[in-house]
């Protein structure tokens, strides 16, 4: 579980997270929505402490991330993964050497053991034969899935995805949002999701929180998004015609 | 301000690099590979243009100097003591500082633009240290062996392109060459190598790790790196030439 109090973060001087709380439940897939620019990603990389917030709390099961130390944070860090919008995968390691940086990094297991874990990680996002291509020579969707992958080698508490689906089509997006809500439920983790895209939200959005200009804008699940009266959030959800005409379709079909 | 605010930002980075390694086995590998990267593959650029400048030193010395008064000696002893005081530590340096540091540059920028250096902080790995160490003393442990490279193909090309040219004799240029010898220059050399190595590897790794933006910035941040490592380079052959020959 991770909790967040009164989080505030400006770069010179402009606001960009106001006042920011949640708690942000374990074995649930926790979204944070909001438009391009709304103060997504600057909240996500603030909770992990890749930037540093001018005021409030960052609670992972009680344990203040702000007051760690350096050495209390590294082993903090240990029990983290993060998937980032591009993938971040090491370009000078093949897909297997990336899923196993971690384990040479942070555990004294045998050589065999490595390898059979990193099968076992490759083989749980679905990546066959694919072990000694390079980040370069395989696709978006597979560099989002060998990510995952790297991030849930040492086992981690807690997930972190920054726009998965970014740049995917909508049928390797849905596989990679099942893929995270599966594991999410899989390994018990916490999990936060940066994202955007709106079947996402609809699909695997146990929790979500909409951030607009930086202030927290609502709050709920995928059932409720659909019938919330929140005008920014309602702006932000239906956007497209397309959409709006679902949401149409689905109050007719509850009226009847 | 913006300058001490640069150096400070250095030199916290320094702090940073210089920590213990969260794995040796690790760090040896790659030190290994930044070794082949860095030192290796430049072994040949560096013969290349050593062997050409002490055959252009030779000629330049031989058509400047043509003097009865002049001892023919002096051609082989110019072009040794050009070679190893000047040209096979700073120009070198210099030529290094295109060649290695805007790889190190672009390669550690490019790392922080795909949000790769902030992979590996999130994994809790010092990214500064497990990045840039291995670049220094890769360059720092390589860059005497460059040198002493350049200055043997140097003084080579001089043997090829005096003689051939009928300009001197091998046995003048030889005799130049073994003439009033001063080990001290090959030591004053090879500390200025080391400080120069140093600088090659640190400033640009310092450009590349704090890029902000994309590629554009990557390509801005690679150039700046060379140019300030060029004139870092010069102002510490300033300095070391002054308390080293006092």
């Amino acid at each position: 579980m991770i909790e967040i109090r009164n989080i505030r973060k400006s770069f010179e001087g402009r606001p960009i997270l106001k006042d920011i709380s949640t708690l942000f439940e374990k074995g649930k897939t926790n979204l944070i929505i909001g438009q391009s620019g709304s103060g997504k990603t600057v909240l996500l990389k603030s909770i992990v402490r890749l930037l540093e917030v001018d005021e409030g709390e960052i609670l992972f099961d009680g344990r203040d991330v702000r007051k760690m130390n350096f050495r209390d944070l590294k082993q903090l860090r240990q029990e983290m993964g993060m998937v980032f919008q591009g993938g971040a995968l090491f370009d000078s390691l093949d897909v297997a050497d990336n899923v196993r940086f971690p384990m040479d990094m942070f555990t004294t297991m045998s050589s065999g053991e490595k390898d059979r874990h990193v099968d076992f990680c490759l083989d749980r996002v679905n990546i066959k034969g694919a072990h000694r291509l390079f980040p370069s020579e395989i696709s978006g969707g597979m560099r989002k899935r060998v990510a995952i992958a790297r991030a849930i080698a040492l086992n981690p508490k807690y997930l972190f995805c920054d726009e998965p689906n970014s740049g995917l089509d909508p049928v390797t997006s849905i596989l990679i949002d099942n893929l995270i809500k599966e594991i999410t439920v899989e390994f018990d983790i916490t999990t936060l999701i940066n994202t955007h895209d709106m079947n996402s939200v609809m699909e695997i959005g146990d929790n979500i929180l909409f951030i607009s200009n930086g202030e927290k804008g609502w709050e709920g699940n995928n059932t409720q998004v659909l019938f919330t009266r929140n005008r920014k959030l309602n702006e932000f959800v239906f956007a497209s015609p397309l959409s709006k005409r679902i949401r149409d379709l689905k109050q007719r079909e509850d009226d009847e | 301000m913006r300058i001490l605010s640069e150096i400070g930002s250095y030199f916290l980075l320094m702090y940073r690099v210089f920590s213990k390694p969260e794995k040796s086995r690790i760090y040896w590998r790659q030190l290994l590979l930044e070794i082949e990267k860095l030192g290796i593959n430049s072994l040949a650029i560096v013969a290349i243009i050593s062997v050409f400048m002490g055959g252009i030193i030779t000629l330049q010395l031989t058509y400047n100097m043509s003097n009865p008064l002049m001892p023919s000696y002096l051609i082989g002893l110019g072009n040794r003591d050009t070679l190893i005081l000047e040209f096979s530590c700073t120009v070198l340096s210099l030529m290094m500082a295109g060649k290695v540091g805007s790889n190190i540059a672009s390669e550690i920028g490019s790392m922080r633009v795909t949000e790769q250096i902030d992979s590996l902080e999130l994994m809790g790995v010092n990214s500064a240290s497990f990045l840039i160490l291995p670049k220094i003393v890769a360059v720092v442990f390589i860059s005497p062996i460059l040198f002493i490279l350049s200055v043997f193909c140097g003084i080579i090309g001089g043997l090829i392109a005096g003689p051939l040219s009928g300009v001197v004799t091998v046995a003048q240029y030889m005799g130049g060459i073994r003439t009033m010898f001063v080990p001290f220059y090959v030591t004053f050399s090879i500390i200025k190598t080391l400080v120069f190595g140093f600088l090659i590897a640190t400033v640009p790794a310092f450009q590349g790790y704090n890029v902000q933006g994309g590629a554009l910035e990557v390509g801005k941040a690679s150039t700046r790196s060379v140019v300030n490592t060029s004139i870092l380079i010069l102002f510490f052959d300033l300095i070391l030439t002054q308390l080293l020959f006092k």
